[in-house]
Order: C-alpha cells, then sequence, then structure tokens
C-alpha cells in the first residue's frame, strides 16, 4: 500500500462541489492548497494525471494513459475493469498554461461533450472549476445512469466502509 | 402566489423533469415526479463522491510536487 503519512500537516480536506447548471452542464469545484502552475502540472503530465484520475478505490486498472496535451492534441485512457476494456478519448481544444484546458471526450454514442477546467490561483491557493458541456439531456442522462455504474457501486461500498471502519486502519 | 406565478412555477419545475402536467379542458393536473428528484439528488451525490476521491489522490499528487519543488530549492518571488 501506500506511504503513510498521516503525521504530515493532512491539510483540512477542501469540499468538492457538484451542480447541475443547466440540461446539459455539469459543474464541479474544489480549491487546491497549492499554486495553479503546479495543480496544472498534476492534470498535464500523463504520469502524474494517471495517479490520481482513477481513485485507487475505484477497482478499475489503467492499462494505458497517453496524452499530448497541445492545440488538436489527441488524449486517450484504457482501462481493464474485470473482464472488459474501456477507452476515453479526445482532444484538446485549448491549452492554456496554469489557467485553462478544454477537451473534448469523443466515446459517448450522445455526440461530443466539452470538458473545460479553469485554474484560478488566489493567495496561493488554486480554485478548480471543471464544467461539463453536454451534447443533449439526454447524454447527461444516461450518463448519469450508466457512466460506469460497476465502478460507483464499488466506490459507494468503499465510502461506507470507509465511515464505518476508520479505526481498523 | 398569482395564477401566473404559479404557472411560471410550474413551468420551470416541468422543464426541470420534476413534474408533469396534462391539461384537460380546463384544468390542468400536475404530478409530481417525486422520484426522478430523489434519483437525481443521488446521482449527483455518487457523482461529488466520485470527484471528491479523485481530489483527494490530486492532492496527494501535488503535495509531493510542493515538497519536490522547494527540496529543489526552486525560489518564486511574488
Amino acid at each position: 500500500m501506500d506511504v503513510r503519512r498521516e503525521s504530515e500537516a493532512t491539510p483540512t480536506k477542501n469540499r468538492t462541489g457538484v451542480e447541475r447548471k443547466s440540461e446539459r452542464e455539469l459543474v464541479v469545484t474544489r480549491t487546491v492548497n497549492a499554486p495553479a502552475r503546479l495543480v496544472f502540472e498534476a492534470w498535464t503530465k500523463a504520469e502524474l494525471f494517471r495517479r490520481w484520475w482513477v481513485p485507487k478505490s475505484y477497482g478499475l486498472t489503467l492499462l494505458s494513459c497517453e496524452m499530448d496535451v497541445r492545440v488538436g492534441g489527441q488524449y486517450r485512457l484504457v482501462f481493464r475493469h474485470e473482464d472488459s476494456t474501456m477507452e476515453f478519448f479526445g482532444t484538446y481544444l485549448e491549452v492554456t498554461p496554469h489557467s485553462r484546458l478544454v477537451w473534448t471526450n469523443e466515446e459517448g454514442d450522445n455526440g461530443k461533450t466539452v470538458t473545460t477546467v479553469t485554474f484560478d490561483e488566489n493567495a496561493g491557493k488554486t480554485l478548480l472549476v471543471v464544467h461539463d458541456l453536454y451534447p443533449s439531456k439526454e447524454a447527461l442522462d444516461s450518463g448519469s445512469t450508466d457512466a460506469m455504474p460497476e465502478a460507483l457501486d464499488q466506490l459507494d461500498e468503499l465510502l461506507a466502509s470507509l465511515g464505518s471502519s476508520t479505526e481498523t486502519q | 402566489m398569482t395564477l401566473t406565478g404559479m404557472k411560471k412555477h410550474v413551468g420551470v419545475l416541468e422543464q426541470a423533469g420534476l413534474v408533469s402536467t396534462e391539461k384537460v379542458g380546463r384544468v390542468r393536473t400536475c404530478k409530481l415526479g417525486l422520484r426522478g428528484l430523489e434519483e437525481e439528488a443521488a446521482w449527483i451525490e455518487r457523482y461529488r463522491q466520485l470527484w471528491a476521491a479523485r481530489f483527494d489522490e490530486l492532492d496527494i499528487v501535488v503535495e509531493e510536487l510542493k515538497r519536490k519543488e522547494k527540496a529543489n530549492g526552486r525560489k518564486k518571488r511574488k
């Protein structure tokens, strides 16, 4: 397992917010206790990105993670989940160092979803806003119900077990 | 609430898929889609938990970058 680093000033966790802005938009926000250039690095270097994008708790194996982070560049993530593989891929539309990333998600059947991430630094902390614009209401709604349901179930189980058994760790 | 206000209110709920309405003659009947509302709240919460878990891992990566930067003695003056 991972190195334990309990004693080392675990900063108070920042809250993750999710808001459905409209029929087609979903927005996630979170503050990270670091300057934007470091947070941006973690989003744009494949070897760093792959370490956090799929939470360990997920039960998914990231088989490969290729990211060509420049305008028009492609990314492709391949996962294994039990006996099947899943691919997520798309194109970077905007890459503005330390402040903004825009990419498409082209794996869906219902058209492209566009993800915009902004990095807003203030007093050494960075506010992250992840904005997903779905091609239609149906795409958002179906994404909500069939996007990796097993993984989400596992996550639910994990979160439940974390909540009830913290002392066993 | 005025009738117009009510109409507008119901219209918004209907657009959001939380109620459905049916007009028969002069009477418009509303059906509450409460289950839809609960389901939506549940999946938003699940989605939030996914992102929260993701960001917790991101925090670890970023903390590591911060330490490395410090160790490398790179000091950036504001």
